[in-house]
């Protein structure tokens, strides 16, 4: 029996059950300080100066923007140093927390800590003592001096002559650039001939979508520890989706050698996107460890983190021709973006969103996007689950909805005629980043889901009575899986991984991978036993961390399985290599003529002579004698860049239970079609379709972060508690939650597999309020529909919610 | 410094005294002598990563005053693991069922099924989503942390008590 493809109990599952499992919050290192942060109370605020003396003197130490400045000299950092006012020559490393795109395509505009606050509870300085109390207590002893600035939280309203300006000049790559009006990024991508695919258009529909923002909500508030050691370096644990990220933004803005950077693999307690970025409290931590020469642990509070990532907010106009054959003949979406007071890469961000809207359908090849992205006095916006994707899903299918629902055309049929499958192209991070599609499971999920949930039968809104009103819907989507082309883009993608063979034939795996829980480790340590025939459970992953380590982008854009996966599929099979090479010279035979069968009673592989087993070694014999014999280990270690980047595709069909005396808004039976090629392990695949509809429904329903403009403070300040999500009481019940995958085979992934995590969520979104509208007959442009909105309408009588 | 209190109860079985602050809370004491497997997701009492045992009742230990705890009984998913048969279940039930991703609400979510299941709780599915509803989990969907309380609660009801 092949290990993929069949259901394996997940490897790191018993530490994490029985408890053992250890998160950056629980890493404590002998004269250990702990730190705080102090966060300006202002939305917008020049600071003008801070006293540290009074904490200084209750024994803490403090960071302030004094202390972060490196000299430069030129474009290069030659000297670190304390900054001064009055030394213009001295300024702090400036960066963008994300560093998965190519520099010249990354927008830098902030620093360690800011000399201006640009949103409510920006981290402005820090403070570590012997205590998290004491360091509390110094915190609050702090005294600053603020200028306060009026703020703007309307992007619309920042675009206007006049509003307060967040920023005069930040940096692109080492160009800097003038930001006018607070516009952060303009994108623009035009393809094919829109006009005349309008033109040529029977139809023309246009409306507009709003998608608001939420909040991660992963289980584990962002932490750090940072330990400084003999030689003048440091060693970092922090909550990290790319441990190599964070090694090389601690080089810039510390201005040290990377050699002197380590930076741990640890265990995260889920990130959806929200640590693709390098954390704000990651450098911050490092750069008080380093000024007080001893280790510090900075964890944020949950209200710090409310404060700290949110999901980007959307606005769209979209535009779509139609052909009375139901054929779509051009599209234009125009898209508002109000990213907040940093970029965390909304220019990528546009690029992706306009990826996957080009990439659903095939518009006869006529695509127009123009985007703008704002600054405004609110939280940074970062990746969270698909990066654009479920927002402009969202729209681009309730639009279908509404055009088959207009003109009578059948939604699964008129899909099937529009979407881009097999041989089509797929944009797989922004126009720069494109491949070939190659497997496609979207006929099955349609043609099959048709069927499995009755779609033919599920009739009118006209038709339906009652104080339930029972709907259905259904909806398409897909991300990408990994961001790498035949030619390289915008984005950075490959991985590396070093295996080697033990004495006892068991094998060691050193992955730079992250894994956020969805299970890239366990389809590592999958990837490698079927290549390498070793028993599941004598593949060991090694602790990893920057220094033993090639690089790896990060664990984002669904391409842990597919890119990290891919590099560990490579380095096993050149150690397959080797391992036959040596055995043949052991036994006498040429390597072509041995064969490599896992032998799970024996707990290793065996080498047999092809067509005579009774010639054989173990792999344990081999890797032992050529030990003995000083012939060397059997390893190998490499980088591997995947040279596509496949859709992996999902279909939900969502049923709801509309409650119209009091707007409440159920999901009785769903279907989730996913297309991930092969399944490595499909029990934990299951999960992540699953998971993922839990937290579209939150999306949909319920999930919002409003902000007080008076205040510029969250309206839940940052309170789990006023931050409703889905508990295990509004998922529908458990034997009505389908699950299918479909049955394709991706020639370019390891044993045939591409990704799946990020375009489970894509769909669900439009999927619920196309159900919604089949059940009331209301067309919720904006999100979320909650009991408020609905009993609204239903009041008002409206059909069109905005 | 605030003036710190002696403070005996036992943990997972053990005696213990600690010198506490009188406004600390329980998970902050847990956490602070090692009980790591008692996670922080909140300190709000909203999350339920933080779920202990209080003589026998899940309770959130952030919103537990440690000191209300003297002479009291606390138990966590990682001692009770050790040495209760039902949670032993519990945690090799979500590791077959594969009821965990990132693992960071598993703790806590394994000591509100324990006291779901102690208190006589049924092999039924919508008792058990009301039972965890108190904890959050944002990775799962619940779907499958739900089919491993089935599972164990199942296999006590045949198998008797």
């Amino acid at each position: 029996m092949t290990v993929i493809g069949t259901n394996t109990a997940r490897i790191d599952g018993p530490a994490k059950v029985s408890g053992k499992q250890l998160y950056s919050s629980d890493i404590i290192l002998p004269n250990m300080m702990y730190a705080v942060t102090l966060r300006s109370p202002y939305p917008h605020a020049e600071i003008l100066s801070i006293d540290t003396s009074a904490a200084e003197a209750m024994g803490a130490v403090c960071l302030t923007y004094e202390d972060i400045c490196v000299y430069e000299k030129g474009s290069a950092s030659v000297v670190t140093g304390p900054c001064s006012r009055q030394n213009e020559q001295a300024v702090p490393a400036m960066y963008n927390e994300r560093s998965v795109s190519v520099p010249n395509a990354t927008y830098r505009d902030r620093t360690i800590l800011p000399r201006k606050a640009r949103h409510m509870y920006e981290p402005i300085a820090a403070v570590a003592a012997d205590t998290e109390e004491l360091a509390y207590k110094a915190m609050k002893a702090l005294k600053v001096e603020y200028k306060v600035l009026d703020a703007v939280y309307d992007p619309l309203e920042a675009m206007k002559d006049g509003a307060p300006q967040l920023y005069d000049k930040i940096y692109l790559g080492d160009k800097e650039v003038e930001i006018k009006n607070n516009i952060g990024v303009i994108r623009k991508i035009d393809e094919g001939n829109c006009d005349e695919g309008f033109a040529r258009a029977d139809r023309i529909f246009e409306d507009d979508f709003e998608l608001p923002r939420i909040y991660h909500a992963q289980l584990e508030p962002k932490g750090c520890t940072a330990a400084p050691d003999a030689e003048g370096g440091i060693t970092v644990w922090a909550t990290a989706q790319s441990i190599h990220g964070n090694r090389q933004l601690l080089g810039r803005a510390l201005n040290m050698p990377l050699s002197k950077i380590n930076v741990k693999k640890i265990t995260i307690g889920g990130a959806f996107g929200s640590s693709i970025q390098v954390n704000t409290v990651t450098p911050i931590c490092a750069a008080l460890a380093l000024k007080a020469k001893r280790p510090v642990k900075l964890l944020s509070s949950r209200e710090d983190d409310f404060y700290s990532h949110q999901k980007y907010p959307a606005k769209f106009h979209v535009k779509l021709g139609v052909s009375n054959d139901g054929i779509l003949t051009a599209a234009h979406v125009t898209a508002l973006i109000d990213f907040g007071a940093h970029q965390i890469q909304p220019l990528a961000f546009m690029g992706c969103t306009a990826g996957w809207f080009a990439s659903l359908y095939k518009y006869s090849g006529n695509i127009r996007f123009d985007g703008t992205a704002v600054y405004t006095n609110k939280t940074p916006c970062c990746a969270m689950q698909g990066y654009g994707n479920p927002q402009i899903n969202f729209a681009i299918e309730s639009m279908v909805d509404i055009i088959c629902e207009d003109m009578g055309f059948d939604a699964i049929d008129f899909r099937l005629k529009n979407y881009r499958g097999v041989g089509q192209e797929f944009w797989g991070q922004g126009p720069t980043i494109r491949s070939i599609i190659k497997s496609c499971g979207v006929e099955e999920s349609l043609i099959k889901g048709r069927e499995i949930m009755d779609w033919d039968k599920r009739g009118k809104w006209q038709d339906k009575s009652g104080d339930i009103r029972h709907g259905l819907g259904l909806a398409r989507g897909f991300h990408t899986s990994g961001t790498a082309g035949p030619k390289e883009g915008e984005v950075i993608d490959y991985s590396s991984a070093f295996i080697k063979i033990n004495e006892d034939g068991s094998v060691d795996v050193v992955t730079p991978v992250v894994d956020h829980g969805g299970g890239t480790w366990d389809a590592i340590a999958k990837i490698t036993s079927e290549v390498l025939q070793v028993p599941l459970n004598m593949v060991g992953l090694s602790p990893a961390d920057t220094k033993n380590t090639g690089y790896d982008v990060c664990t984002h854009a669904t391409r842990g399985v597919y890119c990290g996966g891919a590099a560990v599929y490579h380095v096993a099979t050149v150690v397959k290599e080797k391992l036959l090479a040596m055995a043949g010279r052991m036994m006498d035979e040429h390597p072509y003529q041995l064969e490599l069968i896992r032998d799970d009673e024996l707990g290793q592989g065996v080498i047999y002579a092809k067509g005579y087993h009774q010639k054989k070694m173990t792999v344990g014999e081999v890797a032992k004698l050529a030990q003995i014999n000083s012939w060397g280990t059997i390893q190998y270690a490499d980088s591997y860049r995947q040279k596509n980047c496949p859709p992996c595709f999902t279909t939900h069909f969502v049923e709801v239970d509309v409650n119209i005396r009091t707007g409440e808004i159920t999901s009785p039976r769903v279907l989730i079609y996913g297309d991930c090629g092969t399944a490595v392990n499909p029990d934990l695949l299951y999960g992540q379709l699953i998971g993922s509809f839990n937290r579209g429904l939150g999306y949909t329903l319920y999930e919002d972060l409003p902000f007080d403009e008076q205040s510029g403070e969250l309206k839940n300040k940052g309170m789990l508690v006023d931050y409703k999500m889905p508990t295990s009481w509004e998922m529908p019940m458990v034997k009505n939650v389908i699950v299918r995958h479909a049955d394709t085979f991706e020639p370019s992934g390891p044993f045939g597999a591409k990704g799946i995590g990020e375009a489970a969520l894509a769909s669900v979104q439009a999927a619920v309020t196309n159900a919604i509208y089949n059940a009331v007959g209301i067309r919720f442009h904006k999100l979320p529909v909650t009991p408020e909105k609905m009993l609204k309408a239903l009041k008002d009588g409206v059909k069109e919610v905005y | 410094m605030t003036n710190r209190i002696p403070l005996t109860l036992k943990i997972n079985g053990e005696e213990k005294t600690f010198l506490a602050a009188p406004e600390i809370n329980l998970l902050r004491l847990l956490r602070d002598n090692y009980y790591w497997d008692v996670k922080c997701g909140c300190e709000e009492g909203e999350c339920g990563t933080c779920t202990v045992l209080l003589d026998g009742v899940a309770v959130k230990s952030c919103l537990t005053l440690a000191h209300n705890c003297a002479g009291h009984e606390i138990w966590t998913n990682k001692g009770l693991g050790y040495n209760d048969e039902i949670t032993a279940k519990l945690q090799a039930a979500f590791v077959e069922c594969g009821s965990i991703q990132c693992g960071f609400c598993t703790p806590g979510m394994i000591v509100a099924a324990k006291h779901y299941l102690q208190q006589g709780g049924k092999a039924d599915r919508q008792a058990i989503r009301k039972a965890i509803s108190g904890n959050l989990c944002r990775c799962t969907g619940y779907k499958k942390i739900i089919d491993a309380i089935y599972k164990v609660a199942a296999e006590l009801e045949g198998g008797g008590r």
